[in-house]
């Protein structure tokens, strides 16, 4: 199985210490099949390209894939995956469905025959972390914000009060290069909280060539104008009634860089993953200070004009587990994949690594001494799955999403005005949603 | 192998020759003594040859083959049918299924009649032809002038060397993380210290034209040491006596320059340029670890892009890499046709 070091680094342990392949054993894995990891790098992009190579190759070793929710249907879609829908038992399908998160399962289904291809291992979700005391002690109640969060409005007020009373450099940190986390994840999710969509809303997620492609409706051009005003302030193309809190240097910042400022007591806000809870929520960090909530927004979900878009969102990260169909021990593989879509391995999972398990539930149930700081904020996690928004992770995503984190980091950094940048995008995605419509692929 | 003293009569006079198998008792042998110097040579460049088809053109051909079919995301098999030059086409016509494009300029009726269809910085054949011209340029002029320092006799020399060298042992990808961090706004002081200077953006990694110049000045850095290096084996060669002579014949140092020292490190010159111009023309590395790709895309990043993008797209990935190949080698062709006449040769 190929796994990150953070995977691979609690599937085995000495003696009697827990890990995955103790939990895995203990739900009814035979125990003569040992799970050995092929360990690669974190980054998704180059882990797409190893799982690419060799499921091109037909390769096998190895027999299951861990594969990035943002990139299996393009798998399951060139047969390189193994249809569990034919091959698990219906009570462990039936487990699975009814219990996984619902958005990541799509992530893992064939859009085509809906047929489940990959288990999720775990689902990741976007949240907005803030330092609590530092906003209150601004003038603002941050009560309910957790599950309920503020309008953009309030929260860019908020956070630059609360910056400028307490003379931080920086008021909110997110990610705005030009890279896949910027159209997957966090414009996706600002554009969800204005009521816009790529592909108008939610029900046209996994079906590319034949859908509308809504980019450059005014809520889309809105969710980049305010971002420009955080950015710019009041310069062109921005929206009144929205404060300059970024720094201009997100559109060049991932995730870590754009963390590091927060941990390091420099900002009042960063948008990021589960990790970053943990690993600022600690007592040697922010401890209690820390709050923790899902995107603020700008349109209500009820005003928005396509289906379960508007009001508050998080974007959908996490992996899920294939087996590779040219496996020489499938029969172990899907044993080994059955063993996972148990209560007990999401729970060891959740402990060991800090991982949420696809059944959002258990994290309310995981003590808080065992997960950390996560498991103080089991009812925003909770809120978070309920707005949990995918990317359209269709075979064509790749290319598209390419072409989307270009445009709108452009627009983001000014050098083309929001409307001529999505203009431009739409045409572009048009031509490539017109690559299925002709020639069916 | 024939030579003049076979012909000349080792064996003999013309009617004294015997039929080549009782020469040697072998063929062959025979048929190879027979052959011209040239003819021999070749012959014995053959397997060479032959190797050299086998593991640089058989890939080369393949991929042509391959530019040649339909892109197919989906199935198993991850091409399409025959479509003749239409991948061509498309990334010459700014119209491949491509972030970034090969070429993208369309044609106008007003002066200049041609027009971008994308930014200059965004488009890698001009991306890379600048990087490539511009690189090498200031690179052999700054590794020329390197060299001759180096060249010269003075106390503490031996430490010049090394301060100059060792920019060229420093990792690709260190090199890269090194103007990364100088640019990145919140570590290092690049940013602020060019901005204040009214020449770059407040965030220049995200900015095609000033991460064009961050990359060309990181390159620039680490290879005139190459240059130097190479220049500086050339400078060594010239014999000293001549210098000496010029000097009583009353020429001026820079008619020393351009009378003796330039011709005669001309061969070395023009090979460490079209080694550079060649890595230059592949550049991707530096790209990849500083500004990335999608900001600075150089030929190489397309091919990369295109293969291992996500959509299976090998056809445009084919393409791109064949029009990336045909590009380098037009250039490698001008050096050769241009110099073919130069002292000491060009290959």
């Amino acid at each position: 199985m190929t796994a990150a070091s953070d995977v691979a680094g609690i599937m085995h342990s000495d003696g009697d210490e827990p890990s995955i392949q103790q939990a895995l054993w203990d739900a009814g894995l035979d125990e003569d099949i040992r799970v050995e990891i092929q360990t690669v790098v974190s980054d998704s992009a180059t882990r797409m390209q190893t799982t690419q190579s060799a499921l091109e190759a037909g390769r096998s070793p190895p027999d299951i894939h861990m594969m990035d929710s943002g990139w299996t249907v393009p798998f399951i879609l060139r047969n390189q995956t193994v249809n569990l829908t034919e091959r698990f038992p219906d009570e462990t399908l039936q487990y699975v469905n009814d219990t996984y998160l619902e958005a990541i399962l799509e992530t893992a289904r064939d859009p085509q025959s809906d047929d489940l291809h990959a288990l999720p291992l775990f689902p990741d979700l976007g949240f907005t972390l803030y330092r609590q005391d530092l906003i209150e002690d601004a003038g603002y109640n941050t009560d309910g914000w957790g599950t309920d969060p503020p309008r953009w409005e309030e929260f860019s007020a908020a956070v630059r009060d609360a910056r400028d009373q307490a003379g931080l450099d920086y008021g909110y940190t997110t990610q705005a290069a030009a890279y896949e986390g910027l159209s997957c994840c966090t414009f996706n999710e600002v554009m969800t909280s204005w009521g816009g969509a790529y592909y108008g809303g939610v029900d046209n997620l996994f079906t590319a060539g034949d859908r509308p492609i809504t980019v450059s409706d005014q809520r889309v051009i809105d969710a980049i104008r305010m971002m420009r005003s955080f950015i710019a302030g009041e310069e062109e193309n921005t929206l009144d009634g929205y404060p300059q809190i970024c720094p201009s240097a997100i559109v060049q910042w991932t995730e870590q860089q754009s963390l590091n400022p927060f941990a390091g007591g420099d900002a009042v806000s960063n948008r990021n993953w589960s990790y970053a809870i943990a690993e600022t929520g600690t007592e040697d960090g922010f401890g209690e200070n820390l709050g923790v909530m899902t995107r603020p927004y700008a349109v209500s979900r009820q005003e928005a004009q396509y289906s379960d878009v508007g009001g508050t969102a998080a974007a959908l990260g996490g992996w899920n587990l294939a087996v590779s169909p040219f496996s020489n021990r499938e029969e172990e593989a899907l044993q080994v994949l059955e063993a996972f879509a148990n209560r007990e391995v999401m729970l060891s999972v959740f402990r060991l690594g800090g991982f949420l398990p696809p059944n959002l539930d258990l994290v309310a149930e995981a003590d808080a001494s065992d997960v950390g700081p996560v498991a103080r904020y089991a009812d925003v996690v909770k809120s978070a799955s309920e707005n949990a928004i995918p990317r359209p992770a269709t075979d064509l995503w790749p290319e598209q999403s390419a072409l989307i984190y270009q445009a709108v980091n452009a627009a983001y950094r000014g050098v083309q005005a929001p409307e001529v940048a999505m203009n431009d995008l739409e045409s572009e995605l048009e031509q490539s949603e017109a690559e299925v419509q002709a020639n069916g692929n | 192998m024939a030579t003049d003293t076979d012909t000349d009569g080792l064996i003999g006079g013309e009617s004294e020759r015997r039929p080549d198998r009782e020469r040697t008792g072998n063929a062959v042998i025979n048929w190879m003594e027979g052959l011209s110097e040239a003819a021999y040579a070749y012959l014995l460049l053959l397997p060479a040859f032959a190797l050299l088809t086998l593991i640089a053109f058989y890939p080369m051909i393949r991929t042509f083959v391959t530019s040649l079919r339909a892109n197919q995301t989906r199935g198993l098999d991850p091409l399409g049918g025959f479509v003749g030059i239409e991948n061509y086409v498309d990334i010459l016509t700014g119209n491949a299924r491509l972030a970034r494009q090969f070429l993208d300029v369309g044609l106008t009726s007003s002066f200049p009649f041609i027009e971008l269809g994308t930014p200059f910085f965004q488009q890698a054949l001009f991306v890379t032809l600048g990087f490539a011209v511009i690189s090498v340029v200031v690179e052999t002029v700054i590794g020329f002038g390197q060299a001759y320092v180096l060249d010269q006799e003075f106390t503490g020399r031996r430490w010049v060397r090394v301060a100059i060298i060792l920019p060229w042992a420093v990792p690709i990808v260190i090199q890269g993380m090194i103007f990364f961090l100088l640019f990145q706004p919140t570590v290092g002081f690049g940013s602020d210290l060019m901005q204040s200077l009214g020449l770059f953006s407040a965030t220049p990694l995200a900015n095609s034209r000033d991460a064009f110049i961050i990359i060309l000045v990181a390159d620039i850095w680490k290879s005139s040491a190459f240059m130097a290096l190479l220049i500086l084996a050339g400078l060594q060669s010239v014999d000293r006596s001549l210098y000496d002579v010029a000097r009583v014949a009353g020429a001026s140092p820079w008619q020393r320059f351009k009378l003796i020292t330039l011709p005669l490190v001309m061969p070395a010159l023009l090979v460490a340029m079209l080694f550079r111009t060649m890595d230059a023309m592949r550049v991707f590395g530096l790209i990849e670890s500083t500004a990335g790709c999608t900001t600075v895309p150089s030929l190489s990043c397309l091919v990369v892009e295109a293969m291992f993008g996500g959509t299976r797209i090998y056809a445009t990935a084919a393409a791109v890499a064949f029009a990336t190949a045909l590009v380098i080698g037009l250039i490698i062709g001008v050096y050769v046709l241009l110099f073919r006449d130069t002292e000491g040769g060009m290959y």
